[in-house]
């Protein structure tokens, strides 16, 4: 008995101690790494714009985040549309919920800043406390409309879905026509090697210039991948050269990666129906926007 | 724990674990991981990195603490060490070294499992003090790195005809290295390698075999 009050004893003081350990140091870093994380997807979402070294960001570009939930009350299902609003040159928040045949249900003011709303955490008790009690709210994703002294020139979309292993979360953006301007792969777990490609030049860059009806019927080839294509894929060429051979291809089929098929189609599958249904939501609300007049800041 | 006093100098346990107990070519420890991971050079310095940093520092703290440790829950708090420095490092790379943390995050979680290094304590930080334990946890952790190093090279040369990413062939000449099956492959040619220069060292200084 006193042996084994000894090892417990002495395991829920390792514990504690670990514990400790993990907390101090997690306060202390909490902090650095939001800001770091939110730093990165900042030059990422700038990337995927075309904004770098050598292209400053113009002052006049401003990011406009819109997250969408599933609201859940008795007897019905909404989606909300957590959406910036302008009032009196200031940026706050309203929540625009939709019934699923996409009718406006709903219109709350949400009590949220700018700095507020990237929280998950404050956003998610902002929304609670404005749709009252007996209701539930799931986060679905979030979209960022581009604007250029006011006028919409991009679209940055979040999203994840099933890889050949694991999920793939990528970002991608897409011009005012829905042209794709870039893609991102932000996080993956495919085969090193293999798969874990997706996340190379001349693999995702393969997406760029693609319109919205174009990407919808690409498919995936089991193909060598051309040379002069994969040197203008990867930047190897000089910009002229780079944009005619990328006007060749641009109708073409996405070329596979050497050995790893189905993440290649994986991929290619999760854009398809990531911007196919962004475009629906997106009609959706503006239309439900015009309709309300609700002053948004995009 | 019972403590023995057979201090040795740190150059001779640096070069154990490099050479003579290896823990890839020779203790064929932590193999799963590591062949799953070393497709290329990069990737098996990172997770060499990784490896090396998480062993020091639990080597050093399992030597510290090695007398508050009951003999029943050694193997529980050497997982929950392990776990408490992979969690540590990983939040400070994260905060602030977030370029290094991009290329290595990955790897760090990987390591609470890895065999080498619950191995160490079990046979050598609960045994040793702080100081023989952390140039025993160095020379396992680079013996680790160069393992892995060695194997990426090889098996991205062959798979992906590269060379830290950089296209040396310009074609893939063997695609099967790229499998993790390639890795168990390669660390074989390799153990039969070191085994080799085993034998022949042995016989050149006339060791009984």
């Amino acid at each position: 008995m006193k042996d084994i009050l000894n090892i417990v004893f002495r395991l829920t003081a390792s514990c504690l101690m670990a514990a400790v350990v993990m907390g101090a140091t997690f306060i202390f870093t909490d902090k650095a790494k939001k800001h770091n994380e939110h730093a990165r997807e900042e030059r990422t979402m700038y990337r995927l714009l075309g904004y770098g070294e050598g292209k400053p960001v113009p002052s006049t570009l401003a990011l406009h985040q819109i997250y969408r939930y599933v609201i859940t009350e008795p007897g019905r299902q909404l989606i909300g549309y957590l959406v910036p609003t302008t009032n009196a040159g200031k940026i706050g928040y309203t929540l625009v919920s939709l019934d699923l045949e996409g009718k406006m249900a709903d219109r709350k003011t949400v009590a949220l800043d700018v700095e507020q709303s990237r929280e998950k955490e404050a956003r998610d008790k902002a929304i609670l406390a404005v749709i009252g009690p007996g209701k539930e709210i799931r986060f679905a994703d979030h979209t960022i409309v581009v604007t250029d002294n006011g006028k919409r020139v991009a679209y940055l979309l979040g999203g994840k879905f099933p890889g050949f292993k694991t999920f793939i979360n990528v970002m991608l953006a897409l011009d005012q026509q829905y042209t794709t301007l870039g893609l991102e792969v932000l996080e993956n777990e495919e085969d090193p090697g293999l798969g874990a490609e997706i996340e190379k030049d001349y693999f995702k860059n393969q997406f760029k210039g693609r319109t919205v009806d174009v990407l919808k019927g690409l498919q995936v080839v089991k193909e060598p991948l051309p040379d002069q294509y994969r040197q203008a894929l990867e930047g190897r060429l000089a910009d002229a050269d780079v944009f005619r051979i990328m006007e060749q291809f641009k109708d073409k089929n996405i070329y596979a990666l050497t050995g790893a098929t189905i993440s290649s189609r994986m991929l290619t599958d999760g854009l398809k129906g990531m911007v196919g249904k962004f475009v629906y939501r997106l009609d959706i609300l503006d239309r439900v926007l015009k309709e309300q007049k609700i002053a948004v800041s995009f | 724990m019972t403590t023995s006093s057979n201090t040795k100098p740190p150059w001779e346990l640096l070069s154990r674990g490099i050479l003579s107990e290896n823990p890839i070519f020779r203790l064929a420890l932590s193999m799963c991981p590591a062949v799953g991971i070393s497709t290329t050079v990069m990737n098996g310095l990172m997770l060499g990195v990784a490896v090396l940093l998480v062993q020091v520092f639990s080597s050093v703290t399992i030597s510290l603490f090695k007398n508050q440790i009951h003999p029943r829950i050694r193997i529980p708090t050497y997982t929950l060490t392990i776990a408490t420095w992979v969690t540590v490092i990983d939040l400070v790379m994260a905060a602030y070294l977030p370029g290094a943390y991009a290329k290595m995050g990955i790897f760090i979680k990987l390591i609470v499992a890895f065999a080498i290094i619950t191995m160490r304590l079990e046979m050598f930080a609960c045994k040793e003090n702080a100081t023989d334990s952390f140039w025993d946890g160095v020379g396992m952790g680079l013996g680790f790195m160069v393992g892995m190093v060695v194997i990426g090279f090889v098996r991205e040369l062959l798979g992906s005809g590269a060379i830290l990413g950089y296209d040396v062939l310009g074609f893939k000449p063997l695609l099967f290295f790229i499998l993790p099956s390639a890795g168990f492959f390669v660390v074989g040619l390799m153990m039969a390698f070191f085994n080799w220069v085993e034998l022949v060292y042995k016989r050149r200084k006339g060791i009984q075999l």
